[in-house]
């Protein structure tokens, strides 16, 4: 695989994040229409949805491998099976729910468009800034080198990233193994995990972050649609010029995206407001929440694990505050119980981490 | 408390963006009408700043987390998204050449605020596809023995990216040795200390690097050394980008 030509590395992992998981969220489709324009099915939110998906079955793969202290390839073969299960289970539910094309793209008068061209203009200028730019980030020579090293060593955190050598399994950063998901995609395919984080990682991050803010914005917007790209060119220059401090989520998104901390600020933790949105949404038109939303909810809660051991935390406190605000204003105790589950998994890394 | 105020200074920077922020929950509180953006956009948000700022909670989370990473509580706060919809919501209900005014003035007042991401000092131009210093590929690439690790010791400049491009190269200390109050052993390592002397002492630095089992010194070209390494086993193997490489032979054992 590694002598494989770069072309055919970049398409493989192309097909890895983006292919895969739009096909995967092919199991939310009665979701992805809800998001859509005109019931058109939304393909942000298949592609994002399918992600979150494959990043919670990751987390549940890879936790119990690394504290067995087994070996790395057996992750790999056991995720690429499942990966590779949930694909197939994405298409055929898919196929079943089809009624039309997707849906991205907001039609409207010529202002909409020169505004969208504004957005893009900006989009692509970030995403050319990512692979011509390079950040240089301490906290890289433990993350990066983790996933190089489960690369070519076959083991997980049981070599000092900063050294070298042998050592015992390193728990409590293997509760949150976001590196070794990068050496996945290396192992596949072919490229060296060093460019899999520093250059493809923002290729996927970025453009992922921004689609949970399409998602959001379509939400916030539903009756003012011609407020879209505005809210979208907004958010991008606030996110340009977001490095006023070395804790912003912006700083995280553009310097540091491949970085299990980074992808929980930018990706998780919107991906959990647009979802939290969906809910209060749903309690006030006094609907019912279907399995799918509480399973994508979930995923989330798992991703948050993946990318941080914080992140469980973090996600529990903002489920619960909503939680709490919702139930108080609309008077219905009983959407605590879902929640509260969804929170379980989260909680169990939470002791993990607290015991180890 | 005192810590979280501390923490909550340092996150703001200039402090400008989260006024902008506070200013928009204000708004929101005062003229949004919608329930579920209510809740999200500001109940919430005041919460947990409210939380942020409980010494009991911080004492809590200090203990189970580590306080280094409270900070990132704050990261719950949608200051983005807030400020963008506030913006846009505001920009709508004004007409004409005031309206354009608003916008204008909206992203200049974001930008004025904020720090230009690009400008950030550790950002430069990527050297190669895996964004490491052009040196440190080429070095690592020259010291690779077939099969093997190797041990090798490097200037500080290129620690923290030794091991993210190659697992098989092996350091006597990395990037630990960097952040005061991690590792006290390491920030007094005696081999660091004579490797970033000013005038660079052959025979110390020469007996240090063989106890430690390093078959390679890497040291810049233009260093200035007392002595000569050949003398303590080590000879030149080769120069990469203004680095001299020393080998010394009788170490690497199979």
């Amino acid at each position: 695989m590694e002598n494989m030509p770069l072309i055919m590395q970049s398409f493989i992992l192309v097909l890895l994040l983006y292919g895969l998981p739009v096909t995967v969220g092919g199991s939310l489709s009665s979701m992805a229409r809800e998001h859509g324009n005109g019931g058109r099915y939304s393909l942000p939110f298949l592609w994002i949805s399918g992600q979150m998906i494959l990043w919670a079955v990751f987390q549940l793969v890879c936790v119990p491998f690394v504290l067995l202290e087994k070996e790395f390839q057996q992750v790999v073969t056991v995720f690429a099976g499942v990966s590779a299960f949930l694909m197939v289970v994405g298409i055929v539910m898919f196929w079943r729910d089809r009624k039309s094309g997707f849906g991205v793209v907001t039609p409207g008068a010529v202002q909409v468009n020169c505004q969208w061209i504004v957005f893009g203009v900006l989009f692509v200028f970030q995403l050319v800034q990512a692979v011509r730019l390079a950040y240089g980030d301490g906290d890289d020579a433990y993350y990066v080198a983790v996933s190089t090293i489960t690369e070519d060593a076959e083991t997980m955190y049981r070599k000092l990233p900063y050294t070298g050598g042998s050592a015992e399994v390193d728990i409590r950063h293997g509760l949150a193994p976001f590196p070794i998901w990068i050496a996945f995609l290396a192992r596949i395919s072919g490229m060296k995990a060093v460019s899999v984080a520093h250059v493809a990682m923002p290729l996927m991050l970025i453009p992922m972050t921004y689609g949970i803010f399409y998602l959001l914005g379509k939400k916030l917007f539903i009756k003012r649609k011609k407020l879209l790209a505005p809210f979208m060119i907004m958010t991008e220059i606030l996110v340009l010029f977001g490095d006023y401090s070395m804790y912003t989520m912006e700083h995280f998104m553009l310097a540091r995206s491949r970085q299990g901390k980074a992808a929980l600020g930018s990706i998780v933790l919107p991906m959990l407001l647009f979802m939290m949105l969906m809910l209060l949404d749903r309690l006030q038109e006094k609907k019912k929440l279907s399995v799918a939303y509480w399973g994508l909810l979930c995923s989330v809660m798992l991703t948050g694990c993946l990318c941080s051991t914080m992140g469980a935390f973090l996600l529990c406190l903002m489920v619960a505050i909503t939680g709490l605000c919702a139930a108080l204003t609309y008077r219905n105790w009983k959407v605590l119980i879902p929640m509260a589950l969804c929170c379980i998994p989260c909680v169990c890394y939470m002791l993990l981490y607290v015991v180890s | 408390m005192s810590h979280a105020i501390e923490l909550f200074r340092e996150y703001m920077g200039t402090g400008l963006v989260v006024i902008w922020f506070l200013l928009s929950l204000v708004y929101l509180f005062l003229k949004e009408e919608s329930k579920q953006i209510r809740i999200l956009f500001v109940y919430v948000p005041v919460i947990l700043l409210l939380l942020f700022f409980n010494p009991l909670f911080a004492g809590f989370l200090a203990e189970y987390m580590g306080d280094e990473i409270y900070y990132r509580i704050l990261w719950l706060l949608p200051v983005t998204v807030v400020i963008a919809y506030t913006c846009v919501v505001i920009g709508n209900r004004l007409a004409g050449k005031k309206r354009i005014l608003w916008a204008v003035g909206s992203v200049i007042l974001a930008v004025v605020s904020g720090a230009y991401i690009y400008s950030n000092v550790y950002f430069a131009r990527a050297e190669n596809q895996y964004h490491v210093p052009d040196s440190v590929v080429g070095i690592c690439d020259a010291i690779a023995l077939p099969g093997r690790e190797v041990t090798a010791v490097f200037p500080l400049e290129m620690i923290q990216y030794v091991r993210q491009y190659s697992p098989v190269v092996c350091m006597p200390y990395g990037r630990e040795i960097l952040v005061e109050g991690w590792n006290e052993w390491a920030t007094q390592n005696e081999l660091c200390e004579a490797m970033e002397a000013e005038v660079v002492d052959a025979a110390l630095l020469g007996k240090l690097a063989k106890d430690y089992g390093c078959i390679y010194i890497v040291l810049e070209s233009n260093r200035e050394i007392k002595g000569n390494l050949t003398e303590t086993g080590y000879e030149w193997f080769c120069e990469v980008n203004g680095y001299n490489v020393y080998r010394n032979a009788e170490l690497i054992t199979f």
